[in-house]
């Protein structure tokens, strides 16, 4: 039943931020929606290989961190890994990492570099576009 | 629930969202349709989450259950075109026309779904006999009241027709298309 599709853009890069895009993502794709996220400016850190470990919350949100912990949610590596395995599609924005310098090797496995048309390709016949 | 068969558990016990339905999902895809996954969570959420991801998915949605914190879902597995009606049963009844008569003294009428779709929730009165039973215990029934059969789709509900109907039953019919679409009273356990 992948009749849904998804599409997310992912352009901050905190903590709290990466947990909002990776549950849905994954949420949606064990629902057997096609997902898609696109990459662009901080959201990069969270398929950085490094950044992707030491992400911090967001400004304002430092106080949630006792909270995840006692909430036992899984780290980001193990959730990037959740969604890679079930599929979601990780496209990381080429302009962005020319303007900061990063190469495709320092980011995780699995992802693809694309333009706005890559990710548009996809997301012009999607059901949900969500932004964060 | 031990009296409930399940064929498969899995433990999601300390994870949270989106953790409990992505394993359901993982676990499911390796089981048989037909066969029923129990899911233990402690995610309070889960009980919202995992009604509507079987929903969505087209798994059957059996019930939830609390004890001592920890939720035990229960999921069976669709098979592929069970939700196609199959109608190879001449003789059906519709839920409307059960609705109001099942009350009726010549009635008998039997839920073939296992014993934990049964237990979850069936029409009043209703009697249980699982259809992989029915082989045995169609002599349970009286043959000189009318037999009204039914499952969730209509499609166990219609083998259970034929095979009453080969024992010399005169009246059989299948309700169609079952439970899934029942919106009358229902009792558990």
């Amino acid at each position: 039943m992948a009749d849904k599709r998804v599409a997310i853009i992912a352009g901050n890069g905190a903590l709290d931020d990466a947990y909002k895009i990776l549950n849905i993502a994954s949420a949606a794709a064990a629902t057997d929606a096609e997902v898609s996220i696109f990459f662009t400016f901080e959201g990069l850190n969270i398929i950085h290989r490094q950044n992707h470990q030491h992400l911090q919350m967001g400004s304002g949100k430092e106080h949630f961190v006792q909270g995840f912990k006692r909430a036992h949610v899984p780290s980001i590596g193990e959730i990037l890994e959740i969604a890679r395995e079930s599929g979601v599609q990780m496209i990381a924005c080429q302009m962005t990492m020319d303007v900061m310098g990063l190469k495709k090797e320092e980011l995780i496995d699995g992802v693809e570099v694309g333009g706005a048309a890559t990710f548009l390709d996809f997301a012009y016949d999607a059901d949900i576009t969500l932004t964060f | 629930m031990s009296a409930y068969k399940v064929d498969h558990k899995l433990d999601c016990k300390g994870l949270s969202c989106p953790m409990p339905i992505v394993k359901t999902r993982k676990a499911i895809q390796e089981i048989l349709p037909g066969e029923v996954l129990e899911v233990e969570a402690t995610d309070k959420g889960s009980l919202a989450d995992i009604k509507s991801w079987a929903e969505r998915t087209g798994h059957q949605y059996l019930g939830s259950t609390e004890e001592d914190g920890v939720l035990h879902h229960f999921l069976r597995k669709a098979s592929e075109g069970e939700e196609q009606e199959e109608k190879k049963y001449p003789h059906v009844i519709s839920l409307d026309e059960v609705k109001s008569r099942y009350k009726e003294a010549g009635v008998q009428l039997v839920d073939v779904r296992e014993p934990m779709e049964y237990a979850f929730g069936h029409i009043p009165g209703a009697i249980s006999i699982p259809m992989g039973e029915m082989g045995e215990r169609f002599g349970e029934l009286d043959s000189n009241r009318e037999i009204w059969v039914i499952c969730r789709s209509g499609s166990r509900s219609d083998h259970a027709c034929q095979l009453l109907a080969e024992k010399g039953f005169p009246t059989v019919k299948n309700v169609v298309p079952g439970m899934k679409d029942w919106d009358g009273e229902t009792e558990t356990n």
